[in-house]
């Protein structure tokens, strides 16, 4: 009797486990589908899995912000303006949510910056002042918070490229930045949460061989 | 044996799983029966689910067993929940998602309306256009007078809508009214907006048959809605040619401060260019401005903005007959306005908005030696409900009270001693209306207004109503309706006291086509004027409102941004046909600020290789009406003065990151009448 419940003790554990393991096996899973996904529709059913879990966990920041990661890439897709603006506005919202679970989580600021950036680009002649001044701002937010956040620092360059190119300057500080981008990369260890964000690395790279 | 049991026990359980798996398939469809792609489909509060494929089908299997809920979201339609029984039996469905109505790119009423900002909708002008206009060099009213509707009345600056003069323009900010809201100028030489461009997230341009909740406008509604609060910190420094303003910003988690002071000399630049007036003091003035936003509780927003001016000048007035016969003309004037607004939901579909503005305007004059001033002082208040009943249906309803205050004195040499007369106008208002949208496709707004003047003692009721459908994806028509009232000017009401409110009914029919870069629009319209004030048999001191006149035409406008590479321009042709009864009018005639033809185009490039944009406005007006005393009556009215053309260049220079250069030219074709340069630095802190 005694062996039974003990072996039932450990069943009800280990479904608690098995909760927490199902949470990282999908999460992994729908991870890596929106870095691989290629097409609209492969960016939507990542998407629609992690906003699925986001939904049924209620309190993890990670779903969010792949969710809102998905959007980001999906707006790159797409080619007319309202709709790119209405990707956007979904990753924005996935944000806030993820934001109001974790306030202190550096790449979620981060992710927010990107929002920003890619505002720009979808009218750089009305948006340019306004949105590239915010995304500096909010990069420069994250790596307060944090400022071993590569990303931050990576997405930061892009902008200040994008600066110096326009007013044909050299990329001085951009460069600056893409190296030290590049460096976190390299030496930051992966942290103990095993979700965590990893993308941004090729980015860097890229940037970095326009600086030479 | 003990283990085995354990076995079985396991077996038990793991089968039973097996077989209390359910399967649920089927299709999304949209009202028409079209497949929806990548809808999501779930259990809720579960992982298991699915998104539909590129025929609108989905299957997926769920552990989860019992009655529980399946949802389907997807972006643009409503998310529907359904509640299923799992039992391992197969579920087929077919989920209909209902399109949400009041999109971004639904239909919206667009009649007599031009909306710039909210910059994720498909609007006609971006904020930014309006500061990048030639020949508008930062001034709102000089933007808006490339629309179509407007008619460039040079010598005044001012927004003259559709045979409408421009004391028929009202601006309001966040809501509530603004008195005097253009600088002061003498005689002949144009006003500027007292308030500029850059203070605002949205500017909404009525050129007629707007909402009940704007009155006392006969022709137009000017509506600025000021920024929310600001998200970074931020420092402005702009060097004019004749003067120098200073603006920072500071941004805090849940509020921010703004204020710029300003000083323009004008001395320096009529010394330069010859102007031909004959100052004694070119204008000087002083201006200082600020904001304060405050978030309350989760989402209301407190907002407070004040606005002080103080301007003099001096100048010699010449007699037309006689150029030499010329008499001293000097002004002083001082102007504060102050607005302060609320806004918070109540709950999940009431909303409440309200604000009190102050506006203050002194005008104090030397005439030849003999002192003139007038002051008028006003305060406005206002408290609005609304209500989502639906997300199809919203209904808006409020009260407003305006008092206004009015004196006028000059020197009676007689008696030796400053004479005065004045009056108090208080204006008591309530409205309502209601906003149904059938579909993304057709929207409906009606809505009424009763004003209570206790001046003259008069009740109005003003009607109001406007539609639009949009049978397809671009395209959209659009009607409005309505009736409009506004107080006799000033110096009318100074004379009697008990003169009634001038009126016109307006008839708008529109067709736009918008998409991202291009955009297309036609609109007729006809007015109708009633009441107007006219003096009887000619004598200034006996008022009546037997004066008449209508105003209709056809418009036509046309942006692209797409067509030439890095080149945004658009062009406006208003015709514009127009007669009016009134005031010393003999007889019905087209009165002196209105032109038949109105035409603009408006052209800018963005020359990366110089990292500037270059910016024109040509303008051409067919001849105005003017007086001539050798005519008869029959022929009242019916010279007409030369067309008016103005090509304007204006160029911004972007030397470096936070460095921008302006220099901007009105009046290319006489040889540059008016010309100014500025520079602006700006600088972002970073936190």
């Amino acid at each position: 009797m005694k062996t039974i419940t003990f072996f039932f003790a450990l069943f009800i554990a280990g479904t608690s486990w098995a909760s927490d393991d199902k949470y990282y096996e999908q999460m992994a899973k729908q991870i890596n589908a929106v870095y691989t996904a290629k097409s609209m529709e492969e960016y939507q059913s990542a998407v629609n899995a992690l906003d699925r879990i986001a939904a049924a966990e209620k309190t993890k920041w990670e779903p969010y912000y792949y969710s809102a990661f998905g959007n980001i890439m999906k707006m790159n897709l797409e080619q007319e303006a309202v709709k790119k603006d209405s990707y956007l506005d979904l990753a924005l919202a996935a944000i806030e949510k993820g934001r109001a679970i974790a306030p202190a989580e550096s790449e979620l600021v981060a992710l927010e910056g990107f929002v920003h950036m890619m505002r720009v680009t979808v009218d750089p002649a009305s948006r340019g002042q306004q949105y590239s001044g915010l995304a500096m701002q909010t990069f420069g937010k994250a790596l307060g918070m944090n400022p071993n956040n590569p990303r931050a620092l990576m997405l930061m360059s892009q902008m200040q490229f994008g600066t110096a190119r326009f007013f044909n300057q050299a990329p001085t500080e951009a460069c600056e930045s893409a190296k030290s981008a590049l460096a976190l990369f390299e030496s930051v260890p992966p942290t103990e949460n095993k979700l965590a964000p990893v993308w941004g690395k090729q980015m860097a790279q890229s940037l970095v061989k326009n600086c030479n | 044996m003990f283990m085995k049991a354990i076995i079985l026990f396991f077996q038990i359980i793991f089968t039973t799983a097996a077989f209390s798996q359910t399967r649920i398939e089927g299709k999304v469809q949209d009202e028409t029966g079209a497949p929806i792609i990548g809808a999501n489909i779930f259990i809720k509060d579960s992982y298991d689910g699915t998104s539909s494929s590129a025929d609108g089908s989905f299957s997926f299997i769920t552990d989860e067993k019992g009655t529980h809920i399946l949802l389907a979201t997807f972006v643009g339609y409503k998310p529907i929940e359904q509640q299923v029984e799992l039992s391992g039996q197969p579920i087929k469905l077919i989920i209909l998602l209902k399109e949400e109505i009041n999109q971004l790119d639904g239909v919206v009423i667009s009649a007599g309306s031009f909306t710039a900002g909210e910059e994720k909708r498909r609007t006609i002008l971006k904020a930014v256009d309006i500061a990048t206009t030639a020949g508008a060099t930062a001034d709102i009213a000089g933007a808006l007078n490339t629309l179509p509707g407007t008619q460039k009345v040079g010598e005044s600056g001012r927004l003259f809508v559709r045979g409408g003069d421009g004391s028929e323009t009202r601006t309001f900010i966040d809501g509530m009214v603004v008195l005097d809201a253009y600088g002061p100028s003498a005689p002949n030489t144009p006003s500027r907006g007292r308030f500029l461009p850059f203070m605002f997230k949205g500017t909404s341009f009525s050129t007629g048959g707007y909402s009940a909740e704007y009155g006392q406008a006969l022709s137009s509604a000017l509506v600025l809605n000021s920024k929310d609060i600001a998200e970074m910190n931020q420092t402005d420094i702009g060097i004019i040619s004749v003067g120098a303003d200073v603006a920072h910003t500071q941004a805090w988690q849940r509020s921010s401060l703004s204020a710029k002071v300003g000083y323009t000399d004008l001395r320096p630049y009529f010394g330069l260019i010859n102007q031909e007036i004959d100052w004694i003091t070119p204008p000087v003035s002083f201006e200082s401005s600020g904001a304060y936003r405050q978030k309350v509780g989760k989402d209301g927003i407190m907002k407070f903005y004040g606005n002080f001016n103080s301007t003099s000048f001096s100048q010699n007035i010449h007699a037309i007959e006689n150029p030499s016969d010329k008499f001293q003309y000097d002004l002083t004037n001082r102007y504060g306005y102050g607005n302060g607004s609320y806004q918070q939901s109540l709950n999940y579909n009431w909303s409440v908005r309200g604000g009190v503005s102050w506006s203050y305007n002194k005008n104090e004059v030397m005439l030849a030696g003999k002192p003139l001033e007038d002051l008028e002082k006003g305060i406005h208040a206002k408290l609005v409900f609304e209500n989502t009943l639906s997300d199809q249906i919203e209904i808006r309803f409020g009260g407003e009270r305006i008092d206004r205050f009015y004196s006028a004195a000059q020197f009676n040499e007689t008696a030796n001693e400053m004479e005065s007369v004045s009056f108090t106008e208080p204006l008591t208002v309530a409205f309502a209306e209601a906003e149904y949208f059938a579909s993304n496709h057709f929207v409906v707004k009606a809505g009424a207004r009763i004003e209570h003047n206790g001046l003259n003692s008069q009740t109005g009721v003003d009607p109001r109503l406007s539609l639009a459908y949009k049978p397809g994806k671009r395209g959209q028509f659009s009607l409005a309706y309505g009736t409009f009232r506004q107080s006799a000017q000033n110096q009318y009401t100074r004379v009697n006291t008990q003169v009634s409110s001038e009126r016109a009914d307006h008839l708008i029919l529109n067709y736009q086509i918008v998409t991202d870069r291009k955009t297309f629009r036609v609109e007729t319209y006809y007015k109708k004027y009633a009441d107007l004030v006219k003096f009887e048999n000619g004598n200034t001191n006996r008022l009546t409102n037997s004066g008449s006149g209508y105003a209709k035409g056809v418009e036509l406008f046309w942006r692209d941004n797409e067509t030439l590479r890095n080149v945004d321009y658009w062009v406006s042709y208003s015709f514009l046909d127009t007669e009016r009864d009134y005031l010393y009018y003999p007889t019905s005639a087209v009165p002196t600020f209105a032109s038949r033809h109105n035409f603009s185009v408006v052209y800018k490039h963005f020359v990366k290789e110089i990292k500037s944009q270059l910016g024109f406005t040509y303008s051409y007006s067919s001849g105005r009406t003017y007086f001539n005393p050798n005519k008869t009556t029959s022929e009242f009215l019916s010279d007409k003065t030369p067309s008016y053309q103005d090509l304007s260049a204006n160029i911004a220079y972007l030397p470096k990151n936070n460095l921008i250069i302006y220099a901007s030219c009105t009046n290319l074709l006489a040889g540059c009448s008016a010309f100014s340069f500025s520079g602006c630095v700006y600088h972002h802190f970073k936190k």
